[in-house]
């Protein structure tokens, strides 16, 4: 990917090249954008263009290329994601930085809430329980991606998903 | 993540080889064989079709066409197959290239689609079956980028009326919708989360359904001066820095009700018998904290009242979250109407559900509490004391709600329990509370108003006893301020009672008979 950096004169000197890397770290992990999701983190620095002096200014301004890891989730995605709240509209689950909502309209029918201590929603037969911390594997089926964030809609109510790991339940 | 999604799509295949017997199952097979061996190029397989084409990768004829020519590029012709079986993996393999060659991808399955649009026509009514067995999602996809065929929603999607929203997403098919502010917001449980009435309505009576099964009521509570007082640091007066220093004393106390919170610059102090009123409650009703608080006030004394986070989960609501200005009210609470009871202070705040409300004494503990309501006493901290642990408001309050609840949930009237309305069970034990009695009033209200309207007339009928204007034989008791007037001089000759108003609204608070011999016309006299 491609971002264009400004550096202010301070930096310039021997290590402009790992100031200016290191800027770039600083203010493009974490950060999230719509096309690409995610930018989890920095693998590597391309190439790093001429710098242009900004008129009126010092800064320089230098494009650079990069390499990324990033997540974006997809509609239709399979992911992992571990339970963080639960309550009785649904359960709220994290995989990395997207959170994504399960309401009770895509849990499956035989599961119920259960309030109390530890809130969970479980089958009939006590044999499947979710409840916080615990992993499940959730579809997507909506995503919407803002500025700092991205935001899901999962369901665990088609064939193999649900939960893999049971914090609570013993082996 | 490589590793999940191909035992995914193993297990997948071992599903699909068990359902359908038929001769293909080798070609699905050899196809996979092909697949798994190579890996997927990332540019022509289509990263952005959402949904799968599962259909077109089960027709026959497709698979065939994978199995024999193995050595063809695998990935263009096989791309039915692999893009449903793979686009559940593949999609996080390719994310680092996502838009590298799409219209390449495009066209590649466009020219597939119309190749193998009749042949999958044929063979519809098999592969739907299949389809419905191993797919099994109800949720339609409304993705634009989805190629050819769209599958078919095993159950009719009822989402037209979405129930609700998160971040405007729609919570039962994922489309995003604009917001035109018709939803209820319910803040207090997760801050993007809207949801609309009807399917409040839906989860209020699975609520109630299941709160009867486990034999529990609801229960708001307010927090300031009805489970506890708190004032601001500044605020402190001379009388009070003694507490200052005992609250430092008292750091490790697990059964401490002073609490001082830096951050918010606020001493705190709980009502006495607070935590065994929130633990008997617990057992008989689903509790609520509601405040006209900050939010971040009122999460900070839910997490004093609630260490162990078990009463009130997700269940704090704060002034933020009202939908009206000043008022509090039930509709952000997901929970039905017949089975709420809410103890306050204030009655103000519920004018749309004073039937509801038990009205609370307020706690001043706090000089500046006092102050606040125009109070010249001098407050609880001010004079070293408390209010009684075994005797005081929140145990009256307490027997009270087990009345209520032992009513509520008494089998001898009956076992249709959802016809029962919380509302009339409070009304019946307020009319209990002064039954038999007989009320006239002298100088507490101007004989010109009408007296049906005054409030002091209106809270002594709804405790049971009847009011009147004029003195008989039958009247038992006469509220006055004087002891001088008509009626309370009449009151004494005949041996009634005389008592003074503060009388009907001590019974009113602790909701049984007060004596009235504490609550005489002297006594009146002597504390003002």
């Amino acid at each position: 990917m491609e971002k264009n950096m400004q550096l202010h004169p301070r930096h310039f000197g021997p290590h402009l090249r790992d100031k200016l890397v290191a800027k770039l770290m600083k203010d493009v992990e974490g950060t999230c954008s719509g096309r690409h999701g995610f930018v989890v983190a920095i693998t590597g620095v391309d190439d790093i263009g001429k710098g242009l002096i900004r008129e009126g200014t010092g800064f320089v301004t230098f494009p650079v290329r990069y390499q990324c890891v990033v997540f974006r989730p997809f509609k239709g995605e399979i992911l992992e994601a571990v339970v963080t709240m639960v309550n009785k509209m649904g359960f709220f689950a994290e995989a990395g930085p997207v959170q994504i909502f399960v309401s009770n309209h895509l849990i499956p029918d035989d599961m119920e809430f259960q309030s109390g201590d530890v809130p969970n929603y479980t089958t009939s037969d006590r044999s499947v329980r979710i409840q916080k911390d615990s992993e499940v594997r959730l579809k997507i089926i909506g995503t919407r991606v803002d500025a700092t964030e991205i935001f899901c809609i999962g369901t665990i109510k088609d064939d193999f998903l649900g939960v893999i790991n049971d914090p609570g339940a013993a082996a | 993540m490589r590793v999940s999604s191909s035992s995914t799509l193993w297990a997948e295949m071992q599903r699909m080889m068990t359902w359908r017997c038929f001769g293909w199952r080798w070609a699905v097979i050899e196809g996979i064989i092909g697949l798994g061996g190579q890996n997927p190029k990332p540019s022509s397989v289509p990263t952005q079709s959402g949904a799968c084409d599962r259909r077109r990768c089960l027709a026959a004829p497709c698979l065939t066409a994978a199995a024999s020519p193995r050595s063809h590029n695998l990935a263009s012709l096989s791309v039915p197959l692999c893009c449903c079986l793979f686009n559940q993996g593949s999609i996080q393999l390719d994310v680092d290239s996502s838009n590298s060659s799409p219209s390449d991808a495009e066209t590649n399955v466009d020219e597939e689609n119309d190749f193998q649009g009749e042949r999958i026509k044929r063979r519809k009514v098999e592969v739907s079956e299949t389809l419905e067995v191993i797919h099994g999602s109800k949720t339609v996809d409304a993705n634009k980028e989805e190629i050819g065929l769209s599958l078919e929603s095993t159950k009719p999607n009822l989402c037209p009326p979405h129930p609700g929203f998160f971040k405007g997403l729609c919570m039962r098919c994922g489309q995003l919708e604009e917001d035109d502010g018709s939803g209820v917001a319910l803040g207090y449980i997760h801050k993007d989360l809207k949801l609309l009435t009807h399917e409040m309505n839906r989860l209020r009576g699975a609520d109630l359904k299941k709160l009867l099964r486990d034999k529990k009521l609801i229960l708001i509570l307010d927090l300031d001066h009805t489970l506890l007082n708190s004032t601001r640091l500044a605020d402190v007066t001379v009388d009070e820095e003694y507490l200052l220093k005992q609250v430092d004393f008292l750091q490790d106390d697990p059964d401490r009700s002073l609490f001082k919170l830096d951050k918010m610059h606020m001493l705190t102090k709980l009502r006495p018998f607070v935590r065994t009123f929130l633990e008997e409650a617990n057992h008989m009703f689903e509790m609520y904290v509601y405040t006209m608080a900050e939010r971040s006030y009122a999460l900070e004394m839910a997490r004093l009242l609630d260490p162990s986070n078990t009463y009130f989960n997700s269940k704090v609501i704060s002034q933020a979250d009202c939908t009206q200005r000043h008022q509090k009210g039930l509709d952000v609470v997901l929970g039905a109407e017949s089975v709420v009871v809410i103890l306050d202070d204030t009655e103000l705040v519920w004018q749309k559900h004073k039937d509801n409300l038990i009205v609370m004494e307020r706690y001043h503990y706090f000089a500046s509490s006092c102050h606040q309501f125009g109070f010249n006493l001098k407050s609880l901290s001010q004079s070293k004391k408390d209010e009684s642990d075994t005797d005081g408001a929140l145990a009256n309050i307490l027997n009270v709600l087990k009345r209520v609840h032992q009513m509520f949930f008494d089998t001898v009237l009956g076992t249709d329990l959802s016809s029962r309305d919380v509302r009339q069970m409070l009304k019946t034990v307020r009319q209990d509370v002064l039954q038999g009695c007989k009320i006239a009033f002298s100088r507490v209200f101007p004989s010109t108003a009408r007296a049906a309207d005054q409030h002091i007339w209106r809270m002594a009928e709804q405790l049971g006893a009847i009011c009147t204007t004029d003195l008989d034989s039958s009247v038992t008791h006469v509220v006055s301020t004087d002891t001088g007037t008509a009626k309370a001089r009449w009151a004494v000759q005949n041996e009634k009672f005389l008592v003074n108003p503060r009388w009907l609204e001590a019974t009113n608070y602790f909701w049984c008979r007060q004596k009235e011999d504490d609550f005489g016309i002297s006594n009146l006299k002597k504390t003002e």
